[in-house]
C-alpha cells in the first residue's frame, strides 16, 4: 500500500503488476478502473463530464468517452487484449440537491450514463459498480490483483 | 470570449478589488449576526487549475461543510462557501455555545446555524458585485452537504468545466474573539457571464 500513484482530476494513470492507484474525492465525477488480468494492466481515470464537446479536445481524460476510448488505446499499446479487459466503476453521486434547476443537481447521473454507453460500445464488460447517491468516494485500485476499494465518510470500506 | 486564464493584469487586478470589497461586506454582516467585532484580512484572490486549487484549500479528502448557491439574472454561475472546522466553531461558539470536534456532531440546528451564515456571506458579497456592476443577480436557495472537500469543489468545476480547467477562489481571514480563521469562496460565473461582468466594470480588453 505504500506505493500509491495518485490520478488528479481530468486524469489517468497505468500500473502494471504492482502499485496501487487511488483518486481521491469522486463527488458527481466518475472513477473508471480498467483491468486486462492476464498480463495485470491496469487504468484508473477520474472523469468529470459526460461527452467531449471541446473543439481542440486538449484534455481527453475529462470526458467520460474520450477518457475511456484514449484509455483502452494506452492499454493495447502496452500489449492489453480488448476482449479481456473489464471495468467498475464508481462516484457519479448528487453533492448538493439545489431547489429548482437542471443540470446542476444530474451532472453525476449523466456522468453514469455516458461511462455506460462507452463502455457498451467499446465491448466492455461492466464487472461491478458503486454509483449515485450522496456521498462523496475515494476509489483504490491495486494493479496486482484488479481489485477496487471505495472508503466514504461515515461508512464502511467497500471493497469490490 | 476570455476564460479565466486569459485575463490580463487589470483585469485580474478588478477581480481581486471585487473579492476584496465583497468579503469586507460579508465580515461586516457576520459582525452583525454574531454580535462581535469580526475583521478581516486582505483576500487573496487566485485563479487556479482544478487539481491545485483543492490542494491549496487543505486536500480532497478532508472533510467540510460546504454552501452553495446558484446565481441567475444577468449573470449565471455558482458561489460556494467552504466552511472548515476552525471557522465552523466560531461561528457556533458564538451562536449556540458550543464546539465541535467532528462533523458528525452537525445536527439540524448546527447546521442550519451553518447554511444561514453562509447564504448571508454569499449575498452580502453578490450584493456589493451587483451594485459595483450595476446588473441584476439573483440568488437561489442555499444547499448544504457536509463531505470531502474535493467532491465539494468539483461542483461548481464540473458545471462550467466544459469551458474552462480554471476556477476563481478567494481566500481570507476571519478575525473574531482573538481567533483567526480561514474562509473560502468560490465564486464560478460562465466564460460568458465574466466576461459580461468585466465590461460592466469597464476593464473587458477585447
Amino acid at each position: 500500500m505504500n506505493d500509491k500513484i495518485v490520478v488528479g482530476i481530468a486524469d489517468m494513470k497505468l500500473a502494471q503488476r504492482q502499485g496501487m492507484l487511488i483518486t481521491y474525492a469522486l463527488g458527481s465525477c466518475v472513477g473508471i478502473c480498467l483491468y486486462d488480468p492476464v498480463i495485470k494492466l491496469a487504468g484508473l481515470i477520474h472523469i468529470m463530464l459526460p461527452l467531449n464537446m471541446e473543439t481542440g479536445r486538449k484534455s481527453p481524460m475529462k470526458y467520460a468517452d474520450t477518457g475511456i476510448r484514449e484509455t483502452l488505446r494506452q492499454m493495447e499499446q502496452k500489449g492489453a487484449s480488448r476482449s479481456r479487459i473489464v471495468a467498475k466503476i464508481a462516484g457519479g453521486a448528487r453533492m448538493f440537491d439545489v431547489p429548482g434547476n437542471g443540470s446542476l443537481g444530474n451532472i453525476g447521473q449523466r456522468n453514469i450514463e455516458a461511462v455506460h454507453m462507452t463502455l457498451k460500445r467499446e465491448n466492455i464488460k461492466l464487472l461491478r459498480e458503486d454509483v449515485g447517491g450522496t456521498v462523496a468516494r475515494t476509489l483504490l485500485f491495486d494493479a496486482s490483483s484488479g481489485q477496487a476499494c471505495i472508503r466514504s465518510y461515515g461508512k464502511a470500506e467497500v471493497i469490490f | 470570449m476570455k476564460t479565466f486564464d486569459e485575463l490580463n493584469i487589470l483585469e485580474l487586478d478588478t477581480i481581486r478589488e471585487i473579492g476584496s470589497i465583497g468579503t469586507g461586506n460579508a465580515a461586516t454582516a457576520l459582525s452583525n449576526m454574531l454580535g462581535c467585532e469580526v475583521r478581516i484580512d486582505v483576500p487573496e484572490v487566485r485563479i487556479m487549475e482544478y487539481n491545485e486549487a483543492i490542494d491549496w484549500i487543505g486536500g480532497p479528502e478532508a472533510i467540510t461543510a460546504g454552501v452553495l448557491v446558484r446565481i441567475n439574472g444577468e449573470v449565471n454561475g455558482i458561489m460556494l462557501a467552504v466552511q472548515q472546522i476552525e471557522f465552523v466553531n466560531m461561528i457556533l461558539s458564538r451562536i449556540l455555545g458550543k464546539e465541535i470536534t467532528n462533523y458528525d456532531e452537525l445536527k439540524e440546528l448546527e447546521s442550519s446555524a451553518l447554511v444561514e451564515v453562509g447564504n448571508i456571506t454569499i449575498s452580502t458579497f453578490i450584493n456589493a458585485l451587483s451594485s459595483l456592476a450595476d446588473i441584476t443577480m439573483h440568488l437561489t436557495v442555499p444547499a448544504f452537504a457536509v463531505d470531502m472537500q474535493g467532491a465539494i469543489l468539483t461542483v461548481p468545476m464540473a458545471e462550467f468545466g466544459g469551458q474552462s480547467d480554471y476556477i476563481m477562489t478567494i481566500g481570507s481571514n476571519f478575525i473574531c474573539d482573538h481567533r483567526v480563521v480561514p474562509y473560502r469562496l468560490l465564486l464560478s460565473p460562465d466564460v460568458r457571464s465574466l466576461n459580461f461582468l468585466l465590461k460592466k466594470l469597464g476593464v473587458l480588453d477585447e
